[in-house]
């Protein structure tokens, strides 16, 4: 609405308009100045001037308020004061001029018509001017005569010219026009939206088709109607009035706005509506225009989308519930995986805070109706108390007692499972009863402080989760049960301390699996044997747990009978053989390495069914495998063929015996293993407790070996001329005694007879030092052999008794009998013995009647 | 800890036979003797105790076979003892003159065959 239309505005027409006025009347005024024909009337002009001035001087004031027809009075009335003017002066030469213009304004200013009109009046006029006047000269009546002709000429070929051009125009705009409006209407017809307009009144103006179909209403029905009665619902008018308003008022140009509204149809029915509004200035007249669309399928769509989001969350949540639920499941899984109740339950609390966005977690576990503090997701408190809480009190004990889920809003400081939370602000909490087989085990009590705010739904959420807990805490105690009778029955089969073996020194190590597994069936054992010799057993046991440590019990009690009766190793192996093979159980299978070391006779011999080959250190030798005398592990054949292999061995040498679990690595030959056994043992210290500690050490970094592992050393220690050895004050020292002294003598070339003599004599001299020193302190024997003279020497922490007749008046007969001399010693702190005795040269005859 | 000492007691007739192998020393001696003490009947008319298979014995043995001895004489029952010669338990019975309370046969066969037909022998 800018531009060109502008200059033709009525304002600038009547501008102009009385400017050609005001020049008049200064050209009047001029020509009464100015010398001039004595014809002419003075007064009558000066009152045209003036009537010229004032009409310019009105139209250029009233500039913003004239309509077109005050323009068209103007130029009558101007055309009417030149030709009075022209009749007073009595010339009308310079007049023409006048007209012309006045006829060019008529035609430029107004429509053609009127400009037709007014060149019509201007004729009528000059004519009648020049009727009453007679032309001063023939030339200027000449010059008016051709001069006005042309004039007129020129103005109506200018008219025609005007005419048609405008004829043409206006008809191009027509069609223009035409096609524009059908153009627009047709796009505003398929527009999908309602396409409204309104004046500034809110009267409906315009109504395209998609209107007619939305609202019901025909754009005949509708056009002219008030907008705000007729499709507005009678709640929002008011709301519709204002916005209209606001709309209307705005100043200049306004962003087109927006406006999410509920319209009425014709119907009567209601539907939810998006509205585009524009505010248009059409010459000067304000106009709405709005697309107003249905939004009632997008608003299902939405709607529809959101239940979708709303079915998505709830599918998450139920994806989430799973995770969850599964996440318990795999706990319960990792209890029954060999886990500790402790563990089990602090993975627990941090699982279910987790899984609750809750703020902390804690298990009550419940012992005798009361409940016990077992584990906190934040750790365990400070301030725990001491005493269990007893069912039905407090939170927790309410819902023991109640065996009800509780959920309590802003607990007080009481309610909290301890004090320390009160500082995180917990204002609401649910507590669950964990039951197992109808018995209430423990309390999940499950906190949260501000934003969040537990609901029923979590309630049942936690129920669902409080199932899971159960189940895995019952089963963790169930597991930790069973566990710890396997590890007390396991560890109450392995010798609580190795047998003093004079001569021999001995060291185990057992270590369980680190992956807190089930105790295995590794079991070693050391025993002496009947004829002086000991017994070395390590073995393996298929399976783990309960079954078979109880396998390991009666393996091992089996293997002591059969061995202690005298038996040779394969015999012994043979019945733990037929043991196993019994079983009912016929998935029971176990490896075993017998091995008797016969120090006295300086022999090994063993039995090897499926263990791991030992492996012999000798002194001042290489490490060496004892490969031979293996067959199949106990339990798979039921007479399978256990060959005996024996070999001697020399003094000071080392027996190794362990379990696959040192050498076996998985995904690794074992070949590899027993290579790095045999590095490690290479070189390595020969004392049996120093050698077991090295060979751990390289073997299982950290301690934390995969599998069990047992591991048994033994060392003959060499015989010297000299030796001496400590013994416990027991009766069962005795028999280790004797054979360590059996060994001596033969290594000191005595004969049998004198070695059963001189060990009768130190048996005798050991039994007193049994019974009358104080028990704890453990006596020592030496003994000493020079030539064919040997000395012992037995030394106790008691005091002597004087020979009594009776019983232990034997004893020193017995010792004075077999001996050349005996001395006792007593002093403040023992008494020594000390006894001596001449070997004879030859074997033979060296009994003393 | 272990037993080194095993007991097989036998009844022939009202002859009770205790055989005792292994080693006999403070740690077995005195639990043998009781368990062959209970093993002997007041019916019982001799307790042979067989030392055939005894690889070693100490004052403790020798002090249960005098109990053993004690409580049969008391009963009028007879106590006979298997050692056979040469070995070390001969000796040590040898050295306490043991065969001053019991008779020591060389075996056991000899030691029945000597038991009186009826009540005490000795």
């Amino acid at each position: 609405m800018k531009g060109l239309p502008e200059l033709f505005n009525l304002r600038l027409k009547a501008r102009s308009l009385a400017y050609l006025f005001t020049a008049g009347a200064g050209l009047g005024a001029l020509s009464l100045l100015l010398p001039h024909d004595e014809a002419v009337r003075d007064l009558q002009i000066w009152i045209v001037v003036g009537c010229a001035l004032a009409i310019g001087l009105v139209l250029y004031w009233t500039a913003e308020r004239v309509r077109e027809w005050h323009l068209q009075l103007a130029l009558a009335a101007g055309t009417t004061l030149i030709t009075f003017a022209n009749y007073y002066t009595g010339t009308v030469n310079l007049y023409a001029l006048l007209y012309t213009w006045a006829g060019l304004y008529a035609f430029y200013f107004l429509g053609t018509r009127a400009g037709l009109a007014h060149l019509v009046y201007i004729g009528v006029a000059y004519a009648i001017v020049l009727a009453q006047r007679e032309p001063p000269s023939p030339a200027i009546r000449w010059l008016l005569g051709v001069g006005t002709p042309l004039i007129a000429g020129l103005l109506i070929s200018r008219v025609l010219d005007r005419l048609r051009a405008e004829r043409t125009e206006s008809e191009e705009r027509a069609v223009e026009l035409r096609e524009s409006e059908a153009r627009t209407r047709f796009v505003l017809d398929a527009a999908p939206d309602a396409f409204v307009t309104l004046d500034a009144e809110g009267v409906i103006r315009g109504w395209n088709r998609a209107a007619e179909r939305i609202f019901g209403w025909t754009a005949e029905e509708a056009i002219g109607q008030s907008m705000r009665t007729l499709v507005t619902p009678e709640e929002f008018r008011d709301r519709h009035d204002e916005r209209r308003q606001a709309l209307v008022d705005s100043e200049g140009y306004v962003e087109p706005a927006h406006f999410e509204v509920e319209l009425q149809r014709r119907d009567g029915s209601r539907f939810p509506a998006e509205s585009t509004v524009s505010k248009v200035d059409v010459r000067g007249e304000i106009l709405l225009a709005g697309f107003i669309r249905d939004v009632t399928d997008r608003r299902r769509q939405q709607d529809e989308r959101e239940a979708l989001l709303r079915e998505q969350a709830a599918r998450a949540e139920a994806e989430r519930v799973a995770e969850m639920v599964s996440g318990m499941q795999l706990l319960v899984d990792a209890a029954l995986a060999h886990r500790t109740l402790d563990d089990i339950l602090v993975d627990l609390v941090a699982r279910v805070r987790a899984v609750l966005d809750a703020d902390a977690a804690v298990i009550y576990l419940a012992a005798d109706q009361a409940l016990t503090l077992a584990a906190a997701s934040d750790g365990m408190p400070d301030d725990q108390p001491d005493e269990p809480l007893p069912f039905g009190e407090g939170f927790a004990g309410r819902v023991a007692a109640e065996r009800q889920a509780a959920l309590v809003q802003d607990p007080s400081v009481d309610e909290l499972p301890y004090a320390a939370l009160g500082e995180l602000g917990i204002d609401s909490q649910i507590g669950l009863p964990l039951l197992a087989e109808g018995e209430v085990t423990g309390v999940l009590v499950v906190c949260a402080a501000e934003p969040r705010h537990f609901t029923a739904d979590d309630v049942n959420l936690l129920r669902l989760a409080a199932d899971r807990v159960a189940l895995a805490v019952d089963h963790a105690r169930v597991y930790e049960r069973e566990h710890k009778i396997a590890e007390t029955l396991q560890r109450s089969l392995l010798p609580e301390r190795l047998p003093q073996l004079p001569g021999l020194s001995v060291a185990a190590r057992y270590l369980p699996a680190a992956a807190e597994a089930e105790v295995g069936g590794d079991w070693y054992d050391v025993l002496p044997t009947p004829n002086g010799g000991v017994g070395l057993v390590m073995g393996d046991v298929a399976g783990k747990g309960l079954t078979a440590a109880s396998m390991v019990g009666r393996l091992r009690s089996a293997l002591r009978a059969y061995a202690l009766e005298g038996h040779a190793p394969e015999r012994v192996v043979e019945q733990l053989n037929r043991l196993i093979w019994t079983e009912e159980d016929e998935s029971q299978m176990a490896t075993l390495i017998y091995v008797v070391v016969d120090p006295a006779a300086g022999e090994l011999r063993w039995v090897n069914a499926g263990h791991p080959p030992p492996l012999l250190l000798s002194d001042g030798g290489g490490p060496q495998f004892l490969e031979g005398g293996s067959s199949v592990p106990l339990g798979v054949l039921p007479f399978p063929d256990f060959s005996e292999v024996s070999m001697p061995i020399d003094q000071g040498s080392t027996v190794v015996l362990y379990t696959d679990g040192l050498v076996e690595r998985p995904g690794e030959n074992i070949d590899l293993g027993l290579a790095r056994l045999a590095d490690v043992v290479r070189g390595a210290s020969t004392d049996p407790q120093q050698l077991c500690d090295r060979v751990l050490r390289e073997l299982v970094p950290g301690g934390a070996a995969p599998d069990d592992v047992a591991l048994l050393t033994l060392r003959t220690i060499p015989m010297a001329d000299r030796f001496s050895v400590e013994l416990p004050t027991e009766p069962e020292a005795l028999a280790a005694m004797r054979s360590l002294l059996r060994r001596w003598l033969m290594h000191a070339d005595g004969s049998e007879q004198e070695i059963a003599e001189v060990v009768t004599a130190c048996g005798e001299a050991a039994t007193n030092a049994i019974e009358h020193a104080g028990v704890g302190a453990p006596f020592e024997i030496s003994g000493h052999v020079d030539g064919r003279s040997v000395e012992i020497a037995i030394r106790d922490h008691g005091a002597w008794r004087a020979p009594r007749e009776g019983d232990h008046g034997r004893g020193i007969s017995l010792m004075r009998a077999l001996m050349d001399t005996v001395e006792v010693v007593p002093s403040p702190d023992g008494t020594t013995v000390r006894m001596q005795r001449t070997l004879l040269d030859t074997n033979g005859n060296g009994d003393r009647q | 800890m272990m037993d080194l000492v095993q007991l097989a007691i036998e009844e022939r007739g009202d002859v009770v036979i205790a055989r005792v192998t292994g080693e006999l020393d403070l740690a077995g001696a005195p639990s043998t003797g009781d368990a062959i003490a209970e093993a002997v009947p007041t019916s019982a008319r001799a307790l042979v105790v067989d030392f055939s298979g005894l690889e070693f014995i100490d004052s403790s043995g020798i002090a249960m076979l005098f109990n053993l001895a004690r409580r049969l004489g008391s009963r009028r029952q007879e106590l006979r003892v298997v050692a056979p010669d040469g070995k070390p338990v001969a000796r040590v019975l040898d050295i306490v003159e043991f065969n001053r309370a019991a008779p020591v046969h060389q075996t056991l066969e000899e030691a029945l065959a000597q038991v009186s037909p009826d009540g005490a022998g000795s």
